[in-house]
Parts: C-alpha cells; sequence; structure tokens
C-alpha cells in the first residue's frame, strides 16, 4: 500500500511548549485515518504542519510525495482542508464563494465552475447557489467548508471535526462523502471527538497527545485490550449448570453472568463459538442469540489517552 | 484508484482579479464601508466647488485681501476676487491629496481585519497561492478604487473650476505641477497608506482603533499643504521630485514591513 504521509520525527515547538513531540506517521493511499487526542493535544497544529502551512521545527515530512518544507505551494495543491471554522465569505454567494477557491486552486475558469457545479450538487446546496452564505445554516455552511476543501481534488483531505454541531441529517451526508472519497482512492486524515464516528468510519486510528500513542484498527485496538468477548441469551434465562458448562469449554478464558446473558471471553472467538453452542445445547439450554460483544471505542480512547493525564 | 489532482498555483494576474474582484463584491456589500469611501471625496468635492462659486459672487473685504496677499505671496498682485478663487482653488487641491490617505486606508483595514474576524484567512492560506503574492493583490483591490475615486472627484473639480472659476482659479487647478502631483503623488500616497492599514491590521483587531493609528498619515500631508498654501514651503518641481522618491521609498519600506508581518505562520499562531 503507497503512503501518501509519512513523517519522520516531526516536532513543533511554540517557545517552551512541545505541541507536536516527534511524530511517526504513516498514511496510506485511499484510507480514512482517524485522528483522537483531547483538547489542545496539538491536533490542529499537527494538521496545519501536514498541510504546509506552517513550519516544524524539527523532523521530516512528505506529502503526496512532496517534501515538507520544500515543495510546499505543491503539498497546498495536493491536499485539502477543512478547518475547525468554516470561514466562508457570507455576504458572497456559495456560488461566489467556491469558484473564487478554485480559482485560488489554479483551476481554468470552466473547470472551476464544473467544479463548484458538481460539489454544489453533492452537497445538496445547488438550489441555493446564489444565496448569500450568511443566510445558511451551521450545517449548510460545513458542507460547504468541506465543498471548497474537496473541490480541486485533493490526494488527502484533512478533516477537522467535520460533523461537530450538526444535525443527523447533514452529519450523515458528510460521513456519506468521506466514506465516497475513499471510493474514489482519496485519503481522509479526520480528526475527530466523535468516536462513534471514529469507529464507522476509520480504517485506522492514531491516538495523540503531543505524541502518537498507539495506531492500529479499531477493532484489533478493542480485540488487545479487551480480548474478543460473545454474549449468549438463553431462554427463558441462563442457570448455573450452562455456566459451568460454558467455563469447561477449551480456549474460553473467562465466563460470567450479566443481564440474563452469559458473557464469554476467549482469545479465538470463530474457533470458540461453536463449541460454545454446540454444549449449551447438549445440555439441554435454549439459545435465543449468539452476538459479539463489542467494546466502546470510548473504553479504548479512554484507556490509551487517559492514564498519562 | 485515484482521482487527479487538478490544483496548481494560479498565475499571479489571475489571482489578483480574483482576489480584487471577491474584495470589491464584499466592499460594496458592505454599505458602512461604502459610505466611509465615498463620503471623504464627496465632501471635499462639494465644499471646494462651493468655496469657489461663493468666492465667485461674494468680493472679498480689503482686510481680508490684504491677509491673503501677506499668507500667500503667489497670489500677491492679482485683482482681489481673483486672488480669492485662485487661493480657494489651490487649498483644496491640498485637500484632494488627503482622499488617497483616508479613503484606502478603511479598505485595506477592512480587508484585514474583517478575514480576520470571519476566519477566512486560514483556508485562505492553505490555497497554494504565495503570501506575497496574495498581500500584493489586498493592496492593488484597495489602491485601485481609491485612486479612481480620488481622479474621478478631480476631474470633477476641475471641470467645474474651470467653468464656474475665475482664470486664476482655473490656471491654479490646471497647473501642471498640480495635474502631475495627481497623477504620480495620489497612487504613491495611496499604496502608503493601505500597507500601513494592512500593517497596523496585523496588530489590532478594532477597526476604529487601526482607523485612528492609521489617520496619523494625513499629518504630513496636511501640515505640508499648509505650509505651501502659506507659502511657507515652496512646492516647486524640484520639491515635488523630492517627494515622489521619498513616497517611493516609503512605500516600499511599508510594504516590505507588511510582507514581514503578513507570513502563513505569523497569521495563523500569533495574529489574535
Amino acid at each position: 500500500m503507497r503512503s501518501v504521509v509519512r513523517t519522520e520525527k516531526l516536532t513543533k515547538r511554540f517557545g517552551a511548549l512541545t505541541a507536536v513531540d516527534g511524530i511517526d506517521l504513516e498514511v496510506h493511499e485511499g484510507e480514512v485515518f482517524g485522528f483522537l487526542g483531547p483538547n489542545g493535544a496539538g491536533k490542529t497544529t499537527t494538521l496545519r504542519l501536514l498541510c504546509a502551512l506552517i513550519a516544524p521545527t524539527s523532523g521530516t515530512a512528505e506529502i503526496a510525495g512532496f517534501k515538507l518544507g520544500r515543495d510546499d505551494s505543491k503539498i497546498r495543491a495536493a491536499v485539502g482542508i477543512l478547518t475547525e471554522q468554516p470561514g466562508l465569505y457570507e455576504r458572497q454567494s456559495a456560488w461566489d464563494n467556491l469558484v473564487f477557491y478554485a480559482t485560488l486552486y489554479g483551476l481554468p475558469t470552466p473547470v472551476a465552475r464544473a467544479q463548484a457545479e458538481r460539489y454544489l450538487r453533492l452537497m445538496g446546496l445547488w438550489e441555493r447557489r446564489t444565496e448569500p452564505v450568511v443566510t445558511f445554516s451551521r450545517g449548510m455552511k460545513q458542507k460547504m467548508a468541506i465543498a471548497r476543501a474537496a473541490l480541486h481534488e485533493p490526494r488527502v483531505l484533512f478533516l477537522d471535526e467535520p460533523t461537530t454541531g450538526l444535525d443527523p441529517d447533514a452529519a450523515k451526508t458528510v460521513r456519506e462523502f468521506i466514506v465516497a472519497l475513499r471510493g474514489e482512492g482519496r485519503t481522509v486524515f479526520l480528526c475527530t471527538h466523535n468516536l462513534d464516528e471514529a469507529d464507522r468510519l476509520c480504517d485506522r486510528i492514531a491516538f495523540f497527545r503531543h505524541r502518537v500513542l498507539r495506531i492500529a484498527q479499531p477493532d484489533d485496538l478493542r480485540a488487545e485490550l479487551y480480548g474478543r468477548a460473545t454474549e449468549i441469551r438463553l431462554l427463558p434465562k441462563p442457570r448455573a449448570e450452562d455456566l459451568v458448562r460454558v467455563q469447561a469449554v477449551p480456549g474460553v478464558r473467562e465466563a460470567h453472568l450479566e443481564n440474563g446473558s452469559i458473557v464469554v471471553a476467549s482469545a479465538d472467538p470463530l474457533r470458540t463459538n461453536p463449541l460454545l453452542v454446540k454444549a449449551l445445547v447438549d445440555g439441554g439450554a435454549e439459545i435465543a442469540f449468539v452476538t459479539e460483544r463489542r467494546a466502546h471505542l470510548e473504553d479504548v480512547y479512554l484507556k490509551i489517552v487517559e492514564p498519562i493525564e | 484508484m485515484t482521482a487527479a489532482v487538478l490544483a496548481v498555483s494560479p498565475a499571479r494576474p489571475t489571482l489578483v482579479r480574483a482576489v480584487c474582484v471577491r474584495e470589491w463584491r464584499e466592499a460594496l456589500g458592505n454599505k458602512l464601508l461604502v459610505g466611509m469611501t465615498l463620503l471623504p471625496p464627496v465632501v471635499i468635492l462639494v465644499a471646494g466647488i462651493a468655496a469657489v462659486a461663493a468666492a465667485a459672487v461674494n468680493p472679498p473685504s480689503d482686510r481680508d485681501v490684504q491677509a491673503l496677499y501677506a499668507a500667500a505671496p503667489a497670489v500677491a498682485g492679482l485683482d482681489p476676487k481673483e486672488a480669492v478663487q485662485g487661493f480657494i482653488a489651490t487649498y483644496f487641491l491640498i485637500l484632494f491629496m488627503l482622499i488617497p490617505t483616508v479613503v484606502p486606508l478603511t479598505m485595506a483595514i477592512y480587508s484585514v481585519i474583517g478575514e480576520k474576524a470571519s476566519r477566512t484567512l486560514e483556508p485562505l492560506l492553505a490555497t497554494p497561492v504565495g503570501v506575497g503574492d496574495l498581500l500584493f493583490a489586498k493592496s492593488l483591490a484597495s489602491t485601485v478604487p481609491s485612486v479612481i475615486v480620488t481622479w474621478a472627484a478631480y476631474g470633477i473639480y476641475l471641470a467645474t473650476v474651470i467653468s464656474i472659476g475665475s482664470r486664476a482659479a482655473a490656471q491654479a487647478v490646471t497647473a501642471p505641477r498640480w495635474i502631475l502631483a495627481i497623477v504620480v503623488l495620489v497612487p504613491l500616497l495611496t499604496l502608503l497608506s493601505v500597507n500601513l492599514g494592512i500593517l497596523i491590521s496585523t496588530r489590532v483587531n478594532d477597526v476604529r482603533v487601526a482607523q485612528q493609528i492609521g489617520g496619523l498619515v494625513v499629518v504630513p500631508v496636511v501640515g505640508l499643504g499648509i505650509a505651501q498654501v502659506t507659502g511657507r514651503v515652496v512646492l516647486d518641481n524640484g520639491a515635488f521630485l523630492e517627494m515622489t522618491i521619498v513616497l517611493i521609498v516609503l512605500d516600499l519600506a511599508v510594504f516590505w514591513l507588511a510582507r514581514l508581518a503578513f507570513q502563513r505562520e505569523n497569521i495563523l499562531v500569533r495574529w489574535r
């Protein structure tokens, strides 16, 4: 898999404060990469570094094949960024905003117009293209800002809190857009506090507080930190002997009763679950559901990020 | 499959045109800014024409004439009515030189402080555009309307004074030195005011504070004008040339300082 973002010991200091402390990152082409961390962790600074908006104090980075510090203008042409604030020209129409930015990205006029139309339609704003942005709702402004960031078809799109403050409908549009971008082979670097969203969208997640604490796939992190648990609901309810049978199944690490279910932790559920079902059925139990019990990403986040506070 | 990246750095003329058009649209949508831009030239123009017209119908007293001859030796010896009109016409020409120090300052301040307030600078700086080019485009966006407004106001004043004023008044407003001043010094003064406005705007967030600080640029112009009208300083061709050179040097120095302040990292990290 090709890397589109690669950093080595990338560091940014502001006086005595080290905002970004020697990070090593590798983000692959076509993946949605989550970047999670508490407020003040240095996420926005990292984004600004990777978009060649500010210079690193030390370390190196290569974005979309261009070297940070040497090809900054090319990096800015190859990436798009959604900043924390939409930052739109509110007295001007949606159309004028997008065509203006398309021009600044060097798109020839016919292409600029075609791209503005494409993204306004994609975001469901085409019918309101002539209206000043000041009349738009927060969700519409956020969609406009995302359209602006993607308008020049960047290879990497950096999104800082893209769904914060949006209603469920607008948030869904944004999430679908991110999935569509991944489908086109684009890379999305997603900064978010919405852990459920990160869980649903991201192929890999980096937990960050001034330095990268951990990078992994969400499921792997859950499995590593909490093991893989299976929840078995029995009718009418589990008996003590059912629990004993389950505990005797090879591969079971731990089993307990919880809210009318048996919760079983095992190293390899794919191998253990059929044995569990067989043992229970052989013992006369009536099984209603067998489901995977997933730890919430929030638990994972709190376990990785919080302890160093 | 990855779709092709479309972006490149835009050509400078394209960038300048895009930034100017956007800034002018924004300015035209701001009634306060339009009012503040048009008010000074309109007031100076109307007052100038009214003063020349009034001097044409009201003969001055002997005492006023003697005082005028003493204060402005250039008009000494002329017919009193002619002398007063010539003096007034010249005096208002100096006020025209104030327009390029006041009008673009407001536009330039709004252009930067407005963007700071609406948080539009970060997306703007995320484009492949060079900050020097962006600063140049912003300077031009404030300079061009101000120069056009000043020239238009001067044109109207010129035509009106020639048609209603005395021969002395007409000679005063059509003196090659003043025409040259309007053509050459007005753009230079405008650029100075604009870049000073931008420089100040990088440090403050309040439009009124920025205007108060920037307003100081009118002081030397007013002082020079008064000194010239009262005969204390004679603005001959040599003096105009020296002023032009000084203004060019000042323009370059202030643009350089504005360019130093207008750095991506400064704007994003230090500007508040």
